[in-house]
């Protein structure tokens, strides 16, 4: 039903994401074999850095394209007047969205420790005391800005009825909210928490959290929206 | 009348400035195929759309299927099946894979329609469907409404940009299945010939206003055109005359109801009836809408440049 057309919808990105989030790691460490010592040098860096970047991809490219579109596709006749209320569409495309994104952060988290654990193994014995290198907050921190992201952007595609303008509202927006934090903090010495970052000196856990329902709240703003649109 | 599937209390939509509906009291009876006239613009679009909670009346109310369209939305959904004037569709699914998409929102889905339907109308079920025909677009569409067994069929100018052959063929399946199934049909139109071929009951609406709405037969055995010659004939509209049009001795009456009576009247003031012309649908709604007068032969389609008094 609605799950399988936004499946259907999604599943070309999903899997690009998929082979994106699977390569790089076995890739490069295929390319430094012979290079027993700079698999583990560079390696967990590496790993960190393509896990950041990847799921924040994805999340923008996932949120474009899972958010509504019906507005721009002129179906909105056809899909909102079918027996289920607007809330559960759009809750619906965004857990299949999330749900992929899920699964993109998954494959590069499982691919890249599995590709350290079996080359970092090989090259030294005392592999297991570079694993100190990554760092799990980092790897927090990156998936908590990537959900976040993801929300923002599915929510602005939503309202704004268009994934595009959707996206580039939610740069926008973001980038704006990093420039008035800067300036706030240079001019009144006010630190304004960023996503993902701790706020004030709440535990990490409990900041994420935080930031999570925020993000939450922006779907629940857009499915708001949603209801009430005209067509 | 009957039961009403469809009925509207004072319905209104004004946008900014501009009113889309005005006042609007319609009734639809159960079973009934039903014809919504209107030049484009009239407000029949912006009429289904509210009956459907796509958009929100300014004031007033409607019930479809007995229950309030600001409430119920979902439970109305479940019973009715429309299809928009605006024929997309997800560009990239074949009409198989739209039946798989739309069929998990119905319990009352039959699949032996989908047979039935998409062999009758020769719908190529495997082509995505933006490689379909206009055509085969819009037989799509009625293909799902009708699967759908709904007991009432919304459909909002089903047949434009079809080509003649097209139409008669939907038309012809649309009918045979409201018959069949004895499902209310509301369907709005500006092809005269296509609402008079196979609706019961016609709604006429203008400018956002209901001018008209009765059984087909009602109309076409009441309206009539008076044609009189005499001295001192009357000029003024009343209940029962709609319009009149003057030219010299000659004045020609478009009347409402009781033609013969009228008729006599004038005979009886001196006047000499010449004619009592029945007229098609298509002479009525344009009297309605005021965009063309009736001719001195009755010819539809003639337009007479003359005077004529407002009602």
């Amino acid at each position: 039903m609605f799950v399988w057309k936004c499946w259907r919808d999604t599943r070309g990105f999903f899997v690009v994401f998929l082979a994106i989030a699977a390569l790089p790691m076995p890739m490069a460490a295929f390319a430094m074999i012979n290079r027993g010592a700079a698999i583990l040098d560079a390696g967990p860096a590496a790993f960190q850095q393509t896990f950041v970047m990847v799921v924040t991809a994805a999340a923008y490219a996932l949120a474009t394209i899972c958010a509504i579109q019906e507005f721009t596709d002129k179906t909105a006749h056809f899909l909102f007047t079918k027996p289920r209320s607007r809330g559960y569409f759009v809750w619906t495309s965004w857990i299949v969205g999330f749900t992929e994104l899920v699964m993109v952060a998954a494959v590069n988290l499982l691919v890249g420790w599995g590709v350290l654990a079996h080359y970092g193994a090989k090259a030294f014995s005392d592999g297991p005391q570079k694993w100190n290198l990554v760092s799990p907050q980092k790897f927090i921190e990156a998936a908590a800005y990537a959900c976040f992201a993801y929300a923002l952007t599915f929510a602005l595609a939503a309202i704004l009825r268009s994934g595009l303008k959707g996206l580039g509202a939610s740069l926008g927006l973001l980038a704006g909210v990093v420039g008035v934090s800067a300036a706030l903090q240079m001019r009144w010495r006010i630190n304004l928490p960023l996503p993902p970052e701790q706020i004030g000196h709440l535990p990490l856990a409990l900041s994420e959290c935080a930031w999570m329902v925020l993000a939450l709240l922006f779907v629940l703003a857009a499915q708001l929206v949603v209801e009430r649109a005209e067509i | 009348m009957m039961e009403a599937v469809i009925s509207t209390d004072h319905l209104t939509k004004t946008y900014r400035q501009v009113s889309a509906v005005r006042e609007l009291n319609l009734n639809v009876p159960r079973g009934a195929i039903y014809g919504f006239l209107g030049r484009n613009g009239a407000g029949k679009t912006t009429t289904i759309k509210m009956l459907l909670g796509l958009t929100r009346p300014t004031s007033g109310s409607a019930r479809v299927l007995g229950m309030d369209t600001a409430r119920d939305r979902i439970a109305i959904f479940q019973r009715t099946a429309f299809v928009s004037e605006k024929k997309t569709l997800y560009p990239l699914l074949t009409p198989n894979e739209l039946v798989r998409f739309s069929r998990g929102f119905y319990p009352t889905w039959d699949e032996k329609a989908v047979e039935k339907y998409s062999q009758l109308l020769e719908i190529p079920m495997t082509q995505r469907f933006e490689k379909l025909s206009n055509g085969n677009q819009t037989k799509v569409f009625l293909l799902l409404a009708l699967a759908q067994g709904a007991d009432l069929l919304i459909l909002d100018e089903p047949t434009t940009a079809l080509d003649p052959l097209t139409a008669d063929e939907f038309l012809r399946v649309l009918a045979a299945s409201a018959m069949e199934r004895g499902c209310t049909v509301f369907f709005s139109s500006h092809q005269l010939e296509e609402v008079e071929r196979i609706a019961e009951y016609v709604g006429v609406m203008d400018r956002g206003k209901l001018m008209l709405e009765s059984r087909l037969d009602d109309i076409k055995s009441e309206f009539r055109l008076v044609i009189a010659v005499g001295n001192s004939l009357p000029r003024q509209t009343s209940s029962q005359v709609l319009s009149v049009v003057a030219d010299g001795d000659c004045c020609r009456y478009f009347v409402t109801q009781d033609a013969d009576g009228f008729a006599a009247k004038l005979t009886q003031n001196g006047a000499t009836v010449t004619q009592v012309v029945s007229l098609g649908l298509r002479d009525i709604f344009l009297q309605l809408v005021r965009k063309e007068l009736p001719c001195s032969s009755g010819n539809a389609g003639a337009t007479l440049v003359g005077s004529s008094s407002s009602f």
